[in-house]
């Protein structure tokens, strides 16, 4: 299942529901990221604004270009996850085994769940009807035997569609469509795909895989059995919504030009990272520090670390490191923390030569349980007293990157 | 009817499960003068979640203006924030 233009359908959806007398879904829209974080680049766009050929990723320069009239909303992280969060509980109800796939699209094994609601196809339908019903945004579903088929199912006519892409129905449906349709195709793979005359979905099916392998190494093999309908990776439940990366930013009240201050309003960033990061059940592998000072001249620097981490602390040392590199001292208006790489903080490699974290770790947990019992308030670090700033900075989701191209089901 | 939503100030009692019924509200008009509406009937109570944000739509009737009219209240669960949604 794939929420249809996800990120505006929500956005039109709220506004909606608080008074809106415009449906942003039925004009040129799109949603458009914050300036400073991803340099102003369109995230999602509605359905019109489609037929001006604005491009996710494309700059709102260039998508204004295009279709001067566009109206751009920033994004809200904090709906996205909401919408999100009762979209999973409303597919709870239709089976035990779910996967989210990322934020506006989900894997649902129905095996067995006949007996309960049915046959598939008119389930799919009540599903949908529901979705829209209560939650007011509309979803491609698609239906097959298998993932990979299922994902290309619900990729067919948008919106507010349910699709069937059995195995016997691949040559009609999925084999005339370009090659770049496919799952786990990329810009790159295209490329040398269209170079050797591979244009559709059926032509990479019936092309020898020992070729294919040549120039796309064992990726090609993956690729030739996506052509035709192979796949056979399982469903995984996973708890959290998989995230690619996170952070938070903040407008200092007061001009910055001395480093412990600087240093302060890292520390307020770097709880809420953390505590985001930890809430999540992931550790960081990068860490970026931006800054922009009070004539406006942004900068930004990132840190690879090598030993992914969620605590508190070695974020904001990774970050003060940063800081020291970036900065010469120049008045600061804004600063911004972001970490990437993420890993899973139950299982990952441990390093013989970084300093052990277990104490570290065990004071995080504690801080976070009085905090999310008594208030974010509750209990904060001693050199924020008479500092003028807040312990902790960030309190809506101001970024958050979910996994927009993967190739791995 | 006719979509207003407009913040409003409000009376309201909560039974024992939690719910609310409203009692009275009262609006800031052009003129910075408050208007207060005493509800004497709730016909329905729906609640919606729409882009997975609860809110509870009160259908009413009132006094308004010398005339017994219905309007639609919204309450906004994540908020605790109450509208005039329709009148
Ligand atoms: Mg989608």
């Amino acid at each position: 299942m794939d929420v249809n233009s996800a990120y505006l359908s929500w956005e039109a959806a709220y506004r909606l529901q608080q008074g809106a007398s415009l449906d942003l879904r039925t004009v040129p829209s799109a949603v458009g990221g914050n300036p400073e974080t991803r340099r102003g680049i369109i995230l999602a766009k509605s359905i019109p604004a489609k037929k001006y050929k604005i491009q996710t990723g494309e700059t709102l320069f260039s998508a204004k270009q295009k279709c001067p009239d566009l109206i751009i909303v920033s994004p809200n992280y904090d709906l996205y996850r909401q919408c999100s969060e009762y979209l999973k509980r409303i597919l709870t109800a239709y089976s035990p085994l779910i996967q989210q796939f990322s934020v506006d699209e989900f894997f649902l094994d129905f095996s067995g769940m006949e007996k309960l609601w049915g046959d598939p196809l008119s389930t799919a339908y009540q599903l949908k009807e529901t979705i829209k019903e209560e939650l007011g945004f509309t979803v491609n579903i698609g239906i097959s035997s298998n993932k990979l088929l299922a994902k290309m199912g619900s990729e067919l006519e948008k919106p507010d569609k349910v699709h069937t892409l059995f195995p016997e129905e691949i040559p009609t449906k999925m084999w005339p469509l370009p090659v770049e349709e496919l799952f786990g195709v990329g810009r790159a793979t295209s490329q040398k795909l269209r170079d050797r005359g591979i244009k559709t979905i059926g032509d990479l099916a019936q092309e020898d895989p020992t070729y294919l392998k040549r120039f796309l190494k064992s990726y090609g093999i993956l690729l030739w059995n996506y052509a035709n309908g192979r796949d056979n990776s399982p469903i995984i439940e996973n708890k959290a919504i998989p995230i690619k990366g996170l952070g938070n930013s903040t407008t200092i009240p007061f001009d910055v030009d001395d480093r412990r201050t600087a240093q302060l309003v890292l520390l307020s960033l770097a709880e809420t990272v953390g505590m985001r990061l930890r809430r999540n059940g992931f550790c960081a592998g990068l860490v970026s520090v931006s800054i922009k000072t009070s004539d406006f001249l942004y900068f930004s620097h990132q840190k690879k670390l090598y030993l992914p981490v969620d605590c508190t602390s070695a974020i904001h040392a990774t970050a003060c490191a940063l800081l020291d590199e970036l900065w010469h001292g120049q008045p600061l208006r804004h600063m911004g923390l972001r970490v990437s790489d993420l890993c899973a903080s139950d299982f990952f490699q441990p390093s013989f030569f970084e300093q052990s974290l277990e104490k570290q770790k065990r004071i995080d947990k504690a801080i976070d349980s009085i905090r999310l019992k008594y208030g974010a308030g509750a209990v904060f670090r001693s050199a924020f007293l008479h500092s003028g700033l807040k312990p902790l900075s960030g309190g809506v989701i101001e970024f958050e990157e979910y996994p927009m191209m993967t190739s791995i089901l | 009817m006719k979509v207003y939503m407009r913040p409003i100030e409000s009376i309201a009692w909560f039974t024992q499960d939690g719910i609310p019924h409203p009692l009275r509200y009262r609006i800031q008009t052009e003129d910075q003068t408050y208007k207060t509406v005493k509800i004497s009937r709730i016909i329905s109570r729906v609640e919606e979640k729409i882009a997975g944000n609860r809110m509870l739509i009160f259908r009413c009737e009132g006094e308004i203006n010398g005339l017994l009219k219905i309007f639609e209240l919204k309450y906004e669960l994540s908020t605790c924030k109450w509208y005039l949604y329709k009148i």
